[in-house]
């Protein structure tokens, strides 16, 4: 029993984090239709703005998000901007090298870290890193309870922005159908950037939550955008409720395949679940939870 | 008209035969240039990098000393990436386009592998001096027999993964005792040979196995393997990771109270200085295999630590680096044997006979069970102590007392 508790917090507390790394991708795909396969590197460089800040000046990872975030924003938005909207505008490219773009951008991205930073691994080691709870006998890392404390903030927000604000219903209806969108007022353009860069800042609030969990090293990201994208599918393209249900679903699979399987079959039981949304449940579980 | 041609032709065949005299008699002087295969960027890039320090600390010093007979030292590098596919089309670069007679580095062992079939198709000589799973210097694995020394090219500087332990069997035997034992390891080439090689030590030993299981690099999440691990009660974890990898391990394991009579590494990541600074407390305490220590009473292991930090900073190199700063000089060693002719086949007759002394211990190509061209070591058994890493057996040679038994309450606070 004592097992199957610790099992399914730490599968919660996983997924929660998983659910915030996926947020990110699940917005810009509904609106820019495309597979961000630079996200993980995008995630890579908003851990590496927060762990410079706490090696050289010593700032608390969770405080900098204040930073990593507008940085990586206006970083996103560059690119989308200058890389990945003129691709649009040419007839004779397909949009769909669009993608192919992020996976040149996040190889730019890698190489430039490395060039910075050297390959060396890096972690933060904070009064709070090493702090645990017990709850009778179950444990909770507190640094992975803060991060799903912020995923559950970040994804209210996401979603009272979307629902309740006038930017949100834009994103809704670029979202929905571009054309008529636009139509109706709406610079698609404008839209589809900001979207990007809001994905990204969503995955740069999580790099600065996840380094004290985890660790750094430029090659860092490819393992979290294959998890952004299951969980995206799982929980059903442009949905953000669909997101956490997805990350949650992800997580606690994932732990309690590798409690009661095997830990080496770990990332197998979330590519089967994957799998079998896919055949069985097109759409995710966007289908139930409707937003 | 005809004559002209004559002429022509005749000019031609003296231009072209004097051309090819030339190359025969003219003293090459240029750099010597060997092939280097190491992991420089990738999840593998921190230890391609000490690796790649080492080479170059090496280089620079062999040159210094008049590189081999008038000659400089050349390391031509590739990257493998840390993926067999990239480590086959590295080393068939280097062979084919590089045309360098002879390969060294090679780090993990599914990709040394890779790059191992490759050199024996080309019949260029590779000297790996760390992948370590056996198969590599196992002829059979080539479809040959260990007799075919002559057509294997494949040569080895480091023990393979199955003798990681043996210098930590006489440590459980005399001292710990150990009554049973649950394997950790990266489901990956070398640690499933470590996993399954240790087992088979610890039934020898007497040890009950209680469980092995594996799990994928980089995972985020460990405690479920780690209860189901502790479930068993064992006196013992033995544990095959990569740095950062064994760096969460041992943090989770703190994390979930987990207190067994030792946490033992099978080198690889729990030796790194990488792994004390990202586990932080949690790195006290830990044994590990390893195969070499700065303090070994062999000459020039002290100064290479020193010289590698003085050059590179940080907490300077374990095994990893003092295996390539090793193979560096086998390679100088081997190529001033022969004697001008840098031909694969004489260098690899060249390897054959090597008989030298290294940083690492000395270094001799031998045939044994189904190896041949391997290097046969002894192992030692290093603790993180205070933060630093001990060696603490054998016991004649080690340079801080064992912490045994261990109090993880203390070290853990």
């Amino acid at each position: 029993m004592n097992i199957f508790l610790q099992s399914l917090v730490s599968g919660l507390l996983v997924g929660g984090l998983y659910a915030i790394i996926g947020i990110g991708m699940t917005l810009i795909m509904g609106v820019l239709k495309i597979i961000n396969l630079a996200h993980g590197q995008i995630l890579m460089v908003s851990m590496y703005i927060t762990w410079t800040l706490w090696y050289y000046l010593g700032v608390d990872p969770y405080l900098s998000v204040i930073v990593s975030v507008p940085v990586v924003f206006f970083l996103a938005e560059a690119i989308s901007k200058y890389l990945l909207n003129p691709l649009i505008e040419k007839e004779s490219i397909l949009p769909e090298n669009q993608v192919l773009m992020t996976v040149g951008i996040g190889m730019v991205l890698v190489e430039l870290a490395r060039s910075i930073f050297s390959s060396d691994y890096r972690s933060i080691q904070t009064s709070l890193t090493d702090k645990v709870w017990y709850l009778g006998k179950v444990s909770i890392s507190v640094p992975l309870f803060i991060a799903f404390v912020v995923s559950i903030v970040l994804t209210a927000g996401m979603f009272y922005l979307l629902m309740k604000t006038d930017l949100g219903r834009s994103i809704r209806a670029a979202a929905q159908d571009k054309v008529a969108a636009t139509l109706m007022g709406i610079s698609s353009e404008k839209i589809t950037i900001f979207t990007y860069g809001l994905g990204s800042a969503l995955i740069a609030a999580a790099g600065s939550v996840f380094l004290p969990v985890y660790y750094l090293y430029p090659d860092v990201g490819p393992i979290f955008t294959v998890k952004a994208f299951v969980i995206t599918i799982l929980g059903g393209m442009g949905s953000t409720v669909g997101a956490i249900a997805g990350g949650l679903v992800l997580g606690i699979a994932e732990t309690f395949g590798a409690q009661y399987i095997s830990q080496g079959y770990r990332d197998a039981v979330g590519l089967v679940i994957f799998l079998l949304v896919l055949v069985f449940l097109p759409g995710g579980l966007k289908k139930f939870t409707k937003v | 008209m005809k004559n002209i041609t004559k002429v022509f032709l005749a000019a031609l065949l003296a231009v072209s035969f004097l051309f090819g005299l030339n190359s025969c008699s003219k003293k090459e002087t240029g750099p010597i240039k060997i092939g280097v295969l190491l992991p420089l960027t990738g999840s593998k890039a921190n230890f391609g990098e000490m690796e790649k320090n080492s080479f170059e600390l090496a280089k620079a010093e062999i040159n210094k000393a008049g590189g081999i007979d008038g000659r400089a030292l050349e390391f031509v590098y590739e990257d493998d990436t840390g993926k067999p596919e990239v480590g086959r089309a590295g080393a068939e670069k280097l062979i084919t386009v590089n045309k360098v007679p002879l390969i060294t580095g090679g780090y993990s062992s599914s990709v040394t592998f890779a790059a191992a079939a490759v050199a024996q198709q080309y019949r260029v000589p590779f000297l790996v001096n760390t992948g370590s799973v056996d198969k590599i210097t196992e002829p059979e694995a080539f479809n040959l027999t260990p007799k075919d020394g002559d057509k294997f090219y494949i040569y080895r500087l480091n023990p393979p993964v199955s003798e990681y332990a043996s210098g930590l069997e006489s440590l459980l035997q005399e001292v710990v005792k150990p009554k049973s034992v649950y394997i950790i390891h990266e489901n990956t080439a070398f640690g499933t040979k470590g996993a399954s090689s240790f087992k088979k030590s610890a039934e020898k030993l007497g040890i009950e196995v209680k469980g092995v299981q594996s799990y994928t690099e980089g995972t985020v999440d460990f405690k479920p393997l780690l209860l189901n691990a502790w479930k068993t009660k064992p006196d013992m974890f033995y544990m095959i990771s990569y740095v950062m990898d064994a760096a969460l391990i041992m943090k989770q394991a703190r994390e979930l109270n987990i207190k067994p009579k030792l946490f033992v590494g099978a080198g690889a990541g729990y030796t790194m200085p990488a792994f004390k600074e990202n586990a932080g407390p949690a790195a006290e305490g830990v044994l590990s295999a390893t195969l070499w220590h700065q303090s070994l009473p062999i000459k020039g292991a002290k100064e290479y630590f020193d010289n590698y930090v003085k050059k590179y900073g940080g907490d300077g190199p374990d095994y990893h680096g003092a295996e390539a700063y090793s193979a560096a000089y086998v390679v100088a060693n081997v190529l001033k044997r022969c004697k001008g002719d840098y031909t694969p086949e004489t260098i690899k007759k060249a390897l054959d006979k090597t008989d030298m002394m290294t940083v690492f211990g000395p270094v001799k190509f031998v045939s044994y069970g189904k190896k041949i061209h391997q290097n046969k070591m002894k192992t030692y058994v290093v603790q993180w102590i205070n933060g630093e890493l001990k060696l603490v057996w054998p016991k004649n040679l080690a340079n801080a007392k064992f912490e045994y038994p261990i109090n993880w309450d203390k070290l853990w606070k």
